[in-house]
């Protein structure tokens, strides 16, 4: 197995580690014994992988509109960013070259790297990053992680060619993080002043690829950016990128895809599923790369908006009325881990609380005694009022894996032996946001993928229960409680680092104890792919794989 | 069905007269036999389904729902006769526990289909050469889309579930039934014994009630039972394509659906409720044929 090794992965941070990283080239500090994907040997020019992506196609490649995973995969082959994280899972500048931040918190200023070009011939200046904000932040890009991640920025001036000031609304010390993600990837300003449909079809970036064609439908053509620069000379070779071009194809269908994955007609699958992965832990010809997604872990929410949830004893039963470990054990092949923070295992800032969680139904059969749910019908159900205990829980088939289906008809199954009614409906994307809009849901399981603890605010603040124009909002949980906005807004600002820390710690502790969620796991984030494919592992910040030092052996 | 067809046996007696009489008539039991196996296994078949329906729990050793997450994925054996599911549960006991729901959806279908069709087709076939021209160019329409779509379209206008499911695939069915009814309708409309309970001055409605539609009944009666086992297959294929009934009931084409996910790993997941939705499908088609040919010779 290949562990993630994030885009800068050779870039030593300091002096003193770089002989060690001459001598350990491809292998990082979190990478297993068991890799033998065979990095080893002299690079081949040419080739095309591809990529087969179990999601469903976008219908915008420019990841400014709208703003989800699958979009970030791609885009992060043509797109770079201002900042990235190293193999440590430092933050690092990448187009940027350094950025500063005025003592009251409400000023930053972003230097950016010369010399770099996007592929249509525009230079990146301040300009540039000037005209990629404003794009994101107007309404009519319709924007919704991008526009979130940038929230804080009331106005923007190029101060010379290669400096930006930002003026704050209030000081925001995940702003660096933000520009990490792809969803706020730097585009070519020239290709931005195209319509919205045409910039969809083909956004114009700074990558190691560009985007040649996309045939809907079929697939999306990626050749080699011929004039690439990379933005640190010290984080991979010169020149450009090893593959002639990359094929992202779509497979939405689990086994077909893993079967042309051992077919060869693919390299590479996202959305591995783990009995897959089990598999193929035993066929030498395919290799595992596991990237779990930063932000929140992936876990069940407890709407606290309306009965039976607004009561916190219910919500505290119906924690110990699941068993959720044994249901990842024999559903996950050992792919995925317990979580038991609402954060994901890659945030240095994660805490996690295990004692909260165990299941325990002796435990939850008291607490909804209490809570006055006493009462039995005559399928076994919890009564209180003459109505039953029953949870409505909407789930999206394209956001829950069918491992994760099952798990949530185990949870069902495990919840009725405490009298806990779950009634799951599975719904396409748009029925599930529906349900969601319309509040008609008691437990809901929807990823949010963002680097730094700023997640939380996202999800936990009770501003974030208000509906973006979209329509969407993230606090799922509908978690209202002024004393934990307080401290999500201080841990937000603050410029003292170990004042973060503990805040965050603080707010993680308080949703936790308030029993608004369910952790589960990582975001899960397996690739499989052929071991003809070499050097691969290289992830940017939020765990999307990029392929500029990869290449195919023959 | 080409695999029930019944061809002629080899070896007729008839054909060889030199033969003994006692031998010829042992050929002939051998020969009824052979010709009655697939009847007689077709009915076994359905009489085992049927009574799953019935009382299921006198044919299934573990309860359909109860997981067991450290039993997931038992290759079939002898604790699970036919193996367990992602979450431990046990196949066969679903399937038996399946028969009533996916018997149901087929039952239910049907008696939509035909009786939409029983009423187009009287409408069509008695009701005079405007009304027949009306439903006919209905028909027609309907005819052009293709069944599934129609089934599809209906869903996404009423929403997924179990009911939608029976109406969508009784809507679907309806068009075939119904342009037999009326063929059938006119047929007896101009034979013999109406035009003299015409002559007798018989009201309309009561040569309709009386003379026409009982007599159209008992080819309805074998389009029933062909029609089933159609209406099931249907059935299983919008449960497949997740229309049909919510997890975790065990349907058979909701199972077929999740087994596909483990299909390399654990073959038995969609093998075995496949395996009943054929086995029903073609006993019933087979005991129509029969009824049809009137006995199964």
């Amino acid at each position: 197995m290949t562990h993630v090794r994030p885009l800068a992965n050779k870039l030593v941070p300091a002096a003193a580690a770089l002989a060690a990283a001459l001598v350990l080239a491809g292998c990082t500090p979190g990478t297993t014994t068991s890799d033998a994907s065979g990095d080893a040997g002299t690079p081949v020019t040419g080739g095309t992988l591809v990529y087969a992506s179990g999601d469903a196609e976008p219908s915008c490649l420019d990841p400014h509109v709208g703003g989800n995973y699958p979009q970030a995969l791609v885009a992060s082959q043509y797109l770079e960013t201002l900042y990235t994280k190293d193999a440590d899972g430092t933050l690092i500048p990448w187009l940027a070259k350094d950025s500063t931040v005025s003592e009251d918190g409400l000023t930053r200023t972003v230097t950016i790297r010369e010399g770099i070009s996007f592929t249509d011939g525009t230079t990146l200046d301040a300009a540039a990053v000037k005209a990629n904000f404003e794009h994101l932040l107007n309404p009519d890009t319709a924007s919704s992680t991008g526009y979130l991640a940038l929230g804080k920025i009331d106005s923007m001036q190029a101060v010379d060619a290669n400096t930006l000031e930002l003026k704050l609304k209030s000081p925001d010390n995940s702003l660096l993080e933000s520009f990490s993600m792809p969803w706020v990837a730097i585009e070519s300003p020239t290709a931005l002043k195209r319509s919205q449909a045409e910039n969809c079809a083909a956004p114009v970036g700074t990558g190691p690829f560009k985007v040649e064609s996309w045939k809907k439908q079929d697939a999306v053509n990626l050749v080699r950016n011929t004039e690439y620069v990379l933005p640190d000379p010290k984080a991979g070779h010169a020149g450009a990128a090893y593959l002639d071009a990359i094929t992202w194809r779509f497979i939405p269908e689990a086994a077909t895809r893993y079967a042309a994955l051992q077919a060869g007609e693919v390299q590479l699958i996202d959305n591995a599923q783990p009995d897959a992965i089990a598999a193929a832990e035993k066929n030498t010809a395919i290799k595992h790369l596991d990237a779990p997604r930063p932000g929140a872990s992936n876990r069940v929410e407890l709407n606290s908006s309306k009965a039976p949830f607004n009561d916190a004893k219910v919500r505290e039963a119906f924690v110990h009325a699941v068993n959720v470990n044994a249901s990842i054990d024999s559903l996950f092949f050992g792919t995925a881990k317990r979580s038991y923070s609402p954060l994901s295992s890659v945030e240095p800032l994660a805490h996690s609380e295990e004692s909260l969680f165990g299941y325990d139904p002796a435990k939850a059969g008291q607490l909804l005694d209490a809570a006055g749910w006493s009462e039995r019908d005559s399928a076994g159900y919890r009564v209180k009022d003459g109505a039953r205990l029953s949870l409505t829980f909407p789930v999206s088939t394209s956001q829950s894996i069918p491992a994760e289906q099952s798990l949530f008809e185990q949870m069902q199954a495990t919840a009725k032996e405490s009298g806990i009614e779950i009634k799951i409906k599975l719904l396409d994307l748009s029925s599930w946001y529906g349900e969601l809009f319309t509040n008609n849901y008691n437990l809901v399981s929807a990823p949010y993928t963002k680097v730094g603890p700023g997640v939380l605010s996202i999800l936990f603040h009770s501003d974030s229960t208000i509906p973006a124009p979209s329509g969407y909002f993230a606090n799922l949980s509908q978690v209202k409680d002024p004393s934990l906005d307080v401290l999500l807004d201080t841990a937000g600002s603050t410029k003292d680092q170990a004042e973060r820390k503990n805040l965050y710690a603080q707010a993680q502790q308080k949703v936790l104890e308030g029993y608004y969620l369910l952790p589960l796991y990582n975001q899960q984030n397996h690739f499989l792919y052929s071991e003809k494919l070499k050097n691969v592992g290289t992830t940017t910040a939020v765990a999307s794989p990029t392929f500029f030092g990869t290449w195919l052996s023959n | 069905m080409s695999i029930f067809q019944q061809s002629k046996p080899v070896g007729d007696p008839l054909l060889n007269p030199q033969k003994t009489h006692a031998r010829r008539r042992e050929a002939t039991l051998v020969r009824r036999l052979a010709v009655r196996l697939p009847l007689l296994a077709s009915a076994a078949v359905l009489l085992f389904f049927v009574l799953a329906a019935i009382a299921p729990n006198l044919l299934a050793p573990f309860d359909p729902l109860a997981i067991n997450p450290a039993q997931a994925f038992s290759a079939p054996g002898a604790g699970h006769l036919l193996g367990t599911d992602e979450s431990g549960r046990d196949i066969y006991s679903r399937i038996i526990h399946g028969a009533r729901p996916s018997l149901l959806i087929g039952a239910a279908a049907t008696a939509i289909g035909l009786g939409l069709a029983l009423v187009l087709g009287t409408i069509a076939g008695f009701g005079g050469r405007w009304l027949d021209f009306g439903v006919a160019r209905i028909l027609e329409v309907l005819f052009a889309l293709p069944g599934l779509l129609l089934a599809l379209v209906f869903i996404a206008l009423a929403g997924p579930g179990v009911a939608t499911t029976v109406i969508a695939v009784g809507l679907t069915s309806a068009p075939g039934y119904a342009r037999i009814i009326r063929a059938q309708i006119i047929a007896l409309r101009t034979s013999p014994m109406v035009e003299a309970a015409t002559v007798l001055g018989r009201s309309r409605s009561r040569i309709l009630t009386a003379h026409i539609l009982p007599n159209a009944l008992a080819p309805i009666t074998v389009l029933a039972t062909l029609g089933l086992g159609q209406a099931i297959l249907w059935a299983a294929a919008l449960s497949f394509l997740g229309l049909g009934a919510p997890p975790p009931a065990p349907e058979w084409g909701t199972m077929l659906s999740a087994g596909r996910t483990y299909l390399s790993l654990a073959w038995w997941m969609t093998f075995f409720p496949g395996l009943a939705i054929v086995l029903v499908a073609a006993a019933s088609t087979v005991l129509s044929r029969s009824l049809k040919s009137g006995g199964g010779q």
